[in-house]
């Protein structure tokens, strides 16, 4: 299943032991390269130390928690993609943690499969994002200008940065220029996932997008919601 | 953040009835006022022989009355409305806890079942993960125990073995025990007796009190948690204190940390999980004993002592020894 990806280092943070050695096993037995680290500390000296392709974070950690943690990592690395797995299941959460810089959340308890597919998953969109920007680095529209290789954007004169997952919308609805695309389509094209499970997320990340771009958010020009079929970028020339 | 916001509806919601009785009561003391002097006016004219002053007097004192004691209810409602509020927020908070202590576990036991029933693991494989499964089903079982404990038919049930023990061999062995179910390393805690004497207890009530301060000694300790316990007897009572290095407890906290569901908060240690029930069961259960139970710390940082007062199985009164033993006599024991 993770064939192509073999060989990519994990930071998987998380304090519950037995949890952990499980995940750890599984992980490896997929031919990942997992650190362990136990708290909020561990998780950051990691970090700092170490190359790492992919984060798994809980939130509930002692000393420094998930939010904090995925916060001080986007502020270095805007690029590496950060999976949440946390026992809490409340929405404010989930919309804090995607906040905060991740760009999954799975709660607890979750099914070994799905954790291992958004894993694989979000290491192909990182692949996927990587090869594509290469291409086209720069994009301009309205008073905007986006650098898809640093994930630093301009809206007039504000400086914004992107997390690799609002960027990787961004792209993708930006090659669809002027076309309608779905709720489902961005779920299985963006985010790779099952599109029975979570609409909402599209619906959040949508909602930064046009924070971010548009002068009205509330009025949006660039990012629209077509009723019943899903949102469309429009730029027009 | 709910809960600061219907704090402050339920006080302007008080203030506002407040005016609204000081308005009513402006109003009834106007209307009397000004229909006393009409009444006045027209018995006068009528039959200035009439007398008012006693009559009138009364429906005036009685509205008074009446609007005080309105004003004085609603006031005890705000109250009332007050606590509630608090409890609810503290059950919201003991929810969300006692449902991350429940998760947590269980993804983990769904994690090694599924990994054993989709990959071919090797066989001390195998047994490490039976190993750490079993270890989770004693984490929920605990849990599960320490919520249904509460009621009182199942304190009852681990109140009921009363004993006389030894003092000084009960409190080691409880203390070790729990030592080594937190992983608190042999010369990290010491036991500090100096003379033999004995209580009245159910050792499995006592277990549920030093598991838990030892949990929160570790829990509650930036490093390696330390543990100190020292047994003084008298020909009173036995006193047990147990002592940590711990973050301490801060001098408002005190009071409240043995209240159902309260969980003290610090910054140098956020994220400690619990339930918010083990100081209240400690408590309860050092009650159901005669005891007492009392905490000292001098402050954040500066760890935290508990004193455990136990009445001596020596110096207990016919009464007590009834209800503990269901025996008068001393030596029948």
């Amino acid at each position: 299943m993770a064939e192509d990806y073999k060989g990519s280092r994990i930071l998987l943070v998380e304090d519950e032991e037995t949890l952990a050695v499980g995940l750890e096993y599984n992980l490896t037995e997929e031919g990942y390269l997992v650190e362990w680290a136990k708290n909020g500390r561990e998780a950051i000296d990691f970090f700092k130390s170490g190359r790492f392709d992919l984060i798994i974070l809980d939130i509930m950690l002692p000393y420094v928690n998930g939010f904090e943690i995925a916060e001080m990592v986007r502020k270095s690395d805007p690029q590496i993609p950060i999976l949440m797995l946390t026992a809490k299941t409340e929405s404010s959460d989930k919309v804090k943690g995607l906040e905060k810089g991740a760009d999954d959340y799975l709660t607890k308890p979750f099914h070994l499969q799905e954790l291992l597919l958004r894993v694989n998953g979000m290491l192909k969109r990182k692949s996927w994002y990587k090869s594509s920007s290469e291409k086209q680095p720069v994009f301009k529209f309205g008073d905007n200008e986006i650098n898809f290789e640093t994930l630093n954007c301009r809206h007039g004169e504000e400086e914004i940065r992107l997390t690799p997952q609002e960027a990787m919308l961004l792209k993708y609805l930006v090659e669809r220029n002027g076309k309608i695309v779905s709720r489902k389509e961005l779920l299985e094209n963006v985010w790779h996932l099952n599109p029975d499970i979570e609409t909402r997320t599209v619906d959040i990340f949508i909602v930064r997008l046009r924070k971010y771009f548009e002068s009205d958010p509330s009025n949006p020009v660039y990012f629209k919601s077509i009723r019943g079929a899903g949102y469309m970028f429009e730029e027009k020339q | 953040m709910r809960g600061k916001h219907s704090l402050f509806y339920h006080i302007l919601i008080f203030v506002i009835a407040q005016l609204v009785w000081l308005l009513l009561l402006g109003i009834w003391i106007y209307w009397y006022v000004s229909n006393y002097i009409v009444f006045e006016k027209v018995g006068e004219e009528v039959s200035p022989q009439l007398v008012y002053d006693v009559q009138n007097a009364l429906p005036f004192i009685l509205g008074l009355i009446l609007l005080i004691g309105l004003s004085f209810t609603t006031s005890l409602i705000f109250r009332h409305l007050n606590v509630q509020l608090r409890i609810t927020e503290l059950y919201d908070n003991f929810i969300g806890n006692v449902t991350h202590e429940l998760k947590s576990p269980l993804s983990s036991i769904q994690l090694y079942l599924e990994t054993l029933k989709q990959r071919d693991v090797p066989q001390e494989k195998r047994k490490e993960f039976i190993d750490m499964m079993m270890k989770d089903a004693d984490r929920l079982q605990s849990l599960i125990n320490s919520i249904l404990e509460i009621s009182a038919q199942e304190k009852k049930k681990l109140l009921q073995d009363y004993r006389v023990h030894k003092a000084e061999v009960v409190v080691r062995e409880l203390i070790e025990e729990s030592c080594e179910k937190f992983r608190v390393e042999k010369e990290n805690y010491r036991i500090i007796s100096d003379a033999a004497c004995e209580i009245v207890a159910s050792k499995d009530a006592l277990k549920v009190v030093f598991d838990n301060l030892v949990d929160n000694a570790v829990k509650y300790s930036t490093k390696q948690a330390k543990i100190v316990v020292s047994l003084i007897c008298n020909s009173k009572k036995v006193t047990i204190i147990f002592s940590d290095l711990g973050i301490g407890v801060a001098a408002k906290e005190q009071k409240k940390i043995f209240n159902k569901f309260y969980r003290i908060y610090n910054k140098e240690i956020p994220n400690v999980k619990g339930t918010g029930l083990g100081l209240y069961r400690v408590k309860e259960i050092i009650k159901a004993h005669d005891g007492k139970i009392t905490v000292l710390s001098e402050g954040e940082g500066k760890g935290t002592t508990f004193k455990l007062e136990l009445p001596a199985y020596s110096a207990m009164s016919k009464r007590q020894l009834k209800k503990f033993l269901q025996t008068e006599n001393l030596r029948g024991v």
